[in-house]
């Protein structure tokens, strides 16, 4: 359980932070 | 540099080193000295094992390469996060749990004697050549900028590390790297302020300059298994890698044996998880960010001093000419980036088009100044190591300066303070205590404990001043490093698996190092990222295919260590 919690938190915060990338690259990017 | 920027730095050496020697009077124990009997605050762990992986090439090289290739280098770190929650559930408990020093003597419990010997074998060798590169690396940047002989160099960087590390132990190694760790994030943001607050253009018109040349493409999904960085390849290379780096290395695996539980180790490298790739992409951004202010501000052919100095000399003629040629270049090229920075979207192409010809010329013309480099030096031209420190030298306030050199020294100095302390801690407990003298005193083991930090440290620094020297064999320890990585992933991958035995793993270790080699020097060509999923997988196939329907397994803990 505390495996899981940890996991979706982690995960989580790299989706956002692959997100942010995502719109710089959408943004700015060729 | 003025005086102040050479007052800082050297106030920064003396707090590291007379914290070293504070820290050194709580050391006086074998456990204390390697795991500060295993009461440190995950926080102060997990700053260390992030200070540890952050090198000063990463913070001038890595930075050089945001300005000359762009971010796309981030996706190397994409499979981090997955890897450190793994290590979390699976050999950080086993590890901290069986109350060990090094990660090999784990392997002795589980498997036997000969596979742990190996493995530690394999680290100090890889280790012991990768800690004087990490020398080496600043040291040559350093004595290129302000014209010092390399020696001085080794010795500013390696002289206090060595002291700190060999009085303190790993409390003070790990206390250092928490204030070093400011010291880089500090300056890292202060560079980011500096360069925000100096560009003739918005933040964001930087950006969609910095775009117009590919330098925002973060993400590439081609499955090419020949390009590092892609997004697979760090997904799934990067996951393997890190696993490797974090969970079977000595130098990361002892940091996170200092913590107070198996909950604060966890915590520790959740640290990681969370800001290895916010802080790399800031490092990655910062470069870009540089490459923007060049475009409004002529620069250097040559960043490397030491080299455009020796090119001026050798090929003086065809250097001016190629240097009028760049100013041209960079006038139009800075007079095409200013309208594209004002182009309303009608003129966006045209102006976009205008400013791609402009750069197209000048990184021609900087093409054939790292050609002539090359040819006269008789080495690869590494331009890119120098850009940060020439936009440092030549454009940060008074103090900042100072800060920023501190900052390269502090991420020299934690890599190698953590480095030293981990072979040390192999060459003692792995192979002097386990074969040489295993009923020693603890203050026997101590003094060995000492001075085998301080010859791994002499050791470093003489690899650190032969390494243009050394050039080729260094190469060579490093690619033999990339073959075992993985493989001894592999081994510690056998030891979580019931059913495994002892020689399934040793020779599942020594067909995954064979592996690697074959994917190496074989066709088709293969990036090293996904060299340590070949080591790791084979590692594991044959160590099974070997450890069925042979004996009975060993106990995974409670054997005492040594014979």
């Amino acid at each position: 359980m505390t495996f899981r919690r940890t996991l979706v938190r982690v995960m989580a915060v790299q989706v956002v932070a692959l997100a942010l990338l995502w719109l710089l690259q959408a943004h700015y990017g060729r | 540099m003025q005086a102040l920027d050479w007052v800082i730095v050297v106030l920064y050496l003396a707090w590291v080193i007379r914290d070293g020697l504070r820290r050194a009077r709580g050391t006086d124990r074998l456990e204390g000295y390697f795991l500060a009997d295993r009461n440190l605050p995950w926080w102060a762990v997990g700053l260390s094992v992030m200070a540890t992986q952050l090198s000063a090439v990463t913070l001038i090289g890595t930075t050089g390469q945001g300005a000359t290739d762009g971010m796309r280098f981030v996706q190397f770190y994409f499979g981090l996060p997955l890897a450190m929650v793994i290590l979390g559930v699976t050999l950080v408990p086993f590890l901290h749990g069986a109350r060990v020093f090094t990660a090999y003597e784990f392997l002795e419990r589980r498997f036997d004697a000969k596979t742990r010997s190996l493995t530690s074998f394999l680290f100090l060798v890889s280790r012991a050549m990768s800690c004087g590169t990490i020398i080496s690396a600043p040291a040559v940047v350093f004595s290129a900028v302000f014209g010092w002989p390399l020696t001085w160099s080794v010795a500013l960087i390696g002289i206090p590390t060595v002291l700190y590390t060999v009085l303190g132990g790993v409390q003070a190694v790990t206390w250092a790297d928490v204030k070093q760790m400011g010291v880089i994030v500090g300056a890292l943001v202060a560079l980011v302020i500096v360069l925000l607050l100096r560009l003739p253009v918005s933040p964001d018109d930087a950006l969609r300059i910095a775009g117009t040349t590919g330098r925002l493409q973060v993400f590439d999904f081609s499955f090419d298994l020949d390009n590092t960085y892609t997004f697979w390849s760090g997904v799934i290379g990067g996951t393997f890698l890190m696993l490797s780096y974090f969970g079977t290395d000595q130098s990361q695996v002892q940091r996170y044996l200092t913590a107070k539980s198996v909950d604060e180790a966890r915590s520790s490298l959740l640290m990681s998880a969370y800001w290895k790739i916010p802080l790399q992409a800031l490092i990655l951004l910062t470069g870009v960010l540089i490459f923007v202010f060049y475009l409004f501000r002529p620069g250097p052919l040559l960043y490397n001093p030491a080299d455009e100095q020796r090119v001026r000399e050798a090929q003086g003629a065809a250097y001016a000419e190629a240097g009028a040629r760049y100013a041209q270049a960079y006038e139009v090229r800075r007079e095409a980036a200013l309208a594209l920075a004002s182009a309303p979207p009608a003129t966006a192409d045209a102006a976009r088009a205008a400013f791609l010809a402009g750069d197209s010329a000048m990184t021609a013309e900087r093409r054939l100044a790292l050609g002539m480099a090359e040819e006269v030096t008789d080495q690869p031209a590494r331009d890119v190591n120098y850009i940060v420190p020439y936009f440092v030298l030549h454009e940060l306030p008074v103090g900042l300066v100072g800060v920023f050199i501190a900052a390269v020294m502090a991420a020299a100095m934690s890599s190698i303070a953590a480095e030293l302390n981990s072979l040390s801690t192999a060459t003692v407990i792995d192979f002097y205590r386990r074969w040489v003298r295993p009923e020693g005193s603890d203050a026997h083991y101590l003094g060995v404990s000492k001075a085998a930090t301080a010859f791994w440290g002499l050791f470093a620094c003489v690899v650190a001043t032969y390494a243009a020297k050394l050039g080729s064999l260094i190469e060579v320890v490093n690619r033999f490093g990339s073959f075992f990585y993985g493989s001894i992933l592999g081994v510690f991958l056998l030891a979580m698996i019931p059913r495994a035995r002892a020689l399934g793993a040793f020779v599942g270790l020594i067909a995954g190092m064979a592996a690697v080699a074959a994917v190496n020097f074989g066709a088709p060509s293969v990036s090293f990222l996904w060299h340590n999923v070949v080591g790791a997988v084979t590692v594991v196939v044959v160590g099974m295919l070997l450890s069925m329907g042979s004996g009975q397994r060993s106990a995974v803990s409670g054997q005492r260590d040594g014979p």
